[in-house]
């Protein structure tokens, strides 16, 4: 192992103690920083970014509004490795796309001519395993966990109490695929379903319900960078 | 087929028109024995544009502006609007434009252009910033007399109509906050009345006048040649009429003789925010005056038709060829089954007309099938409208069936008295209706002298249906069923929870109707 390196090493692993909160941890690999093997951290904290395409549940509500049942959603996040197999994952994405209000009738949307803006921003917890073999450049995972999705919709021409805001929870099962780039970054490719049931619960008014559709989760498709290692 | 109204009839000379005598227009007078049909005359003598006359109440109010539009905006926790990417900011007199600037990036904000009439200036502010926070913090220094967000004025649209105040049928379906959406519709919509004609111009025409009974014991004498004074009702303007025919008479005069389609003609569409009368809905659109109803005096004119079920098809099928979207039906009636209408009916959908029907006053006469309400379940883009009165509760006499689909603000004089009908102006029936009393009082009508009314009935809902729809029509929305849609979907629920046979799908709401449907609320 270069100098350089081993100094990598030891910045990710007491970035990754402190961001962790994982005081014991710290304290050991400051005890023991030179010693320690830097290829076989226990507990790794990486920070990834993420860029995807999600797809949505309620299809024909967001269709009819948006134009498109799915949309582009950026993100990013920390997840932390524990030992060789298991991850501990937190991210926040964000969804944002313009549409119309619309009527429904027989199940095909009228577009009404009044603006509306959707924003999604869903907070999710995964935990999963990383099938890792020696020498592998490509580690498969998968996971699951809860998600917490802030839902956002205003519209041209609203006064207090007509736009909606809030915020629901949900799961997600998540799996991909992580290929090490290099030492420090690696690229994941990663699909997720969630489901956020009974999101869509405002009574009649709404094009959820007259499609009835309440579930506010669906599929994503991302690509993950992973700064760590 | 008769008109679904119930009227308050005017008292004396008066103004405005507050007496109740609640009852049908067309029955208290329609037992007349018909004489053969030869054919009467009626002949154009002078087309003159004489104003009619407006005995309502006026004042010289000036008109409001127009709102202003909108673009990118932030609730407060208290619903107010305000813009995102800028704030308000007033530095105290003598700090320097350096020391302003240094006090704007503490916040993220920057100089904008100077603004005239403004002791203030406005600050553009970095994406991502929080104007109230921004202008929190602006405003504890000792800089800064104050700082605020760019907080949006709602309009408050109240037309200064003087007579509005009495229309509380309009608040009721929150018609002052949808005009904030849509402000009295566009002038590329059309509205059929399909009704006894509008006043919607002035005219001087000949009829001769024949001998009738009214009933077993009183015959009225024939007059002869007379001429009749007709002028356009002043609160509905004047050119905004299009493609006019009259079916009983077979000409292109479509004058209003009884006062009914003049009446159900405002509350679609009087003129608002003229400082003038009373208010109607969707006040900028045009009117297609199509006559399918026959009165009194057309009868004692001798028309050539009556309002039959054929005439009505008729008028229907030429108002859908004639370029109308919506078309108002504030007549029906029982008997057998009108096949003839409800073809012409789905004539006009298929044309893409949206189609909205009387459902009828009968539920205190035995609650009799609507022949032509009838058919608004099986047909998507036609609805059948109850009446509500001012307590937004089913008014006494609205027909209850599986037919109605809506209710919309028709009056009930049973619970609020004379005013609680729907105020509108149309011709002064004092000086029209000179059979309704003795033979001695008898004489020739004239149709160039108007008042404001108290009506009562699922016409009058039925015009408020009709109003919105134009106004729907106006937003973008042309399919006579994604209309019929919206307009169920956004009613207030009355009732039972969900639809019922008295109130259908509840009261239209305006507001919610114009607004559409987002995926979440």
């Amino acid at each position: 192992m270069t100098r350089h390196l081993r100094r990598s090493a030891q910045v990710a692993v007491l970035a990754g103690g402190v961001l962790a909160m994982l005081p014991s941890a710290a304290a050991a690999q400051a005890r023991t920083p030179a010693r320690r093997p830097a290829s076989e951290p226990t507990v790794r904290v990486r920070a990834f970014g993420e860029v995807g395409a999600r797809t949505f549940t309620a299809s024909k509500s967001f269709e009819a509004v948006l134009g498109s049942k799915s949309g582009v959603l950026f993100g990013g996040g920390a997840d932390v490795l524990v030992g060789r197999n298991l991850f501990v994952s937190v991210g926040v994405s964000r969804f944002q796309k313009d549409g119309e209000r619309v009527a429904v009738a027989n199940g095909q949307a009228f577009p009404i001519g009044i603006a509306t803006t959707i924003s999604i921003m869903p907070v999710e917890v995964s935990a999963g395993w990383r099938f890792t073999q020696p020498r592998q450049s490509v580690i498969p995972y998968l996971g699951g966990g809860v998600g917490f999705h802030r839902y956002k919709e205003t519209s041209e021409f609203a006064v207090a109490g007509e736009d909606a805001q809030f915020t629901k929870a949900g799961f997600q099962l998540l799996g991909g695929a992580e290929w090490r780039a290099s030492r420090l970054v690696g690229v994941a490719g990663e699909a997720a379903w969630m489901s956020v049931p009974n999101a869509f619960d405002g009574g009649n008014t709404s094009a959820a319900a007259a499609f009835g559709e309440n579930n506010l989760g669906g599929a994503v498709f991302r690509v993950k960078v992973v700064i760590g290692r | 087929m008769r008109p679904f109204v119930r009227l308050s009839r005017p008292v004396g000379p008066a103004m405005l028109v507050v007496a109740a005598v609640a009852g049908w227009l067309a029955t208290t007078t329609t037992t007349a024995q018909q004489p053969a049909r030869t054919g009467g005359v009626k002949e154009l003598l002078s087309d003159l544009n004489a104003p009619g006359i407006d005995r309502g109440l006026r004042d010289a109010d000036v008109p409001r502006p127009a709102a202003t539009a909108a673009t990118r905006w932030v609730n407060d926790a208290a619903g107010g609007e305000y813009l995102r990417d800028s704030l308000i900011v007033r530095f105290k007199p003598g700090t320097l434009p350096a020391a302003q600037r240094a006090l704007l990036a503490q916040v993220d904000a920057s100089p904008g252009p100077t603004l005239t009439y403004a002791d203030f200036d406005v600050v553009a502010l970095a994406n991502g910033a929080d104007p109230l926070e921004a202008a929190r913090r602006l405003s504890a220094q000792p800089d800064v007399e104050y700082a605020q967000p760019r907080y949006r004025a709602q309009p408050r649209f109240v037309p200064n109509d003087p007579l509005y105040p009495r229309q509380w049928n309009f608040p009721q379906m929150d018609l002052e906050r949808a005009w904030d959406i849509q402000r009295g519709g566009s002038s590329n919509v059309t509205v059929a009345v399909v009704d006894s004609g509008i006043a919607y111009r002035s005219a001087t025409l000949r009829y001769t006048a024949v001998a009738w009974r009214r009933d077993a014991t009183t015959v009225f004498p024939a007059l002869g040649p007379v001429d009749i004074p007709f002028a356009a009702a002043p609160d509905l303007g004047t050119d905004r009429f299009v493609s006019p025919r009259d079916f009983v008479w077979d000409d292109n005069l479509p004058l209003d003789l009884a006062g009914h389609g003049t009446h159900v003609a405002g509350t679609i569409g009087q003129l608002t925010n003229n400082g003038n009368g009373v208010a109607g809905i969707a006040f900028n659109v045009k009117l297609m005056p199509v006559k399918v109803i026959d009165n009194e005096w057309d009868f004692a004119f001798n028309s050539p038709f009556f309002g039959t079920d054929d005439v009505v098809a008729r008028g229907i099928r030429y108002a859908a060829d004639n370029g109308a979207k919506v078309l108002n039906l504030s007549i029906g009636r029982d008997g057998g089954p009108a096949p003839v209408v409800r073809s012409a009916i789905e004539y006009a959908v298929s044309h893409g007309a949206f189609v909205a029907v009387a459902g009828g006053n009968g539920a205190l006469d035995g609650n009799p099938p609507e022949r032509y309400a009838e058919f608004a379940a099986d047909i998507d883009g036609m609805v059948a409208v109850g009446a509500t009165g001012p307590d937004r509760r089913r008014a006494v006499y609205s027909t209850i069936g599986n037919h109605i689909e809506l209710l919309a603000p028709g009056g009930d004089f049973t619970r609020g008295g004379a005013t609680s009908g729907i105020l509108q102006q149309t011709i002064d029936l004092d000086l029209t209706e000179t059979f309704a009393g003795l033979v001695s009082q008898y004489r020739a009508p004239r149709f160039d002298a108007f008042a404001y009314f108290y009506f009562e009935g699922s016409s009058m809902a039925t015009a408020h249906v009709s109003g919105l729809a134009a106004l729907l029509e106006s937003q973008g929305l042309t399919d006579p069923a994604a209309i019929e849609a919206i307009l169920k979907q956004s009613a207030t629920d009355l009732g039972t929870p969900g639809r019922d046979n008295e109130n259908g799908y509840g009261l239209i709401n305006a507001r919610a109707a114009l607004r559409g449907l987002g995926v979440a609320k």
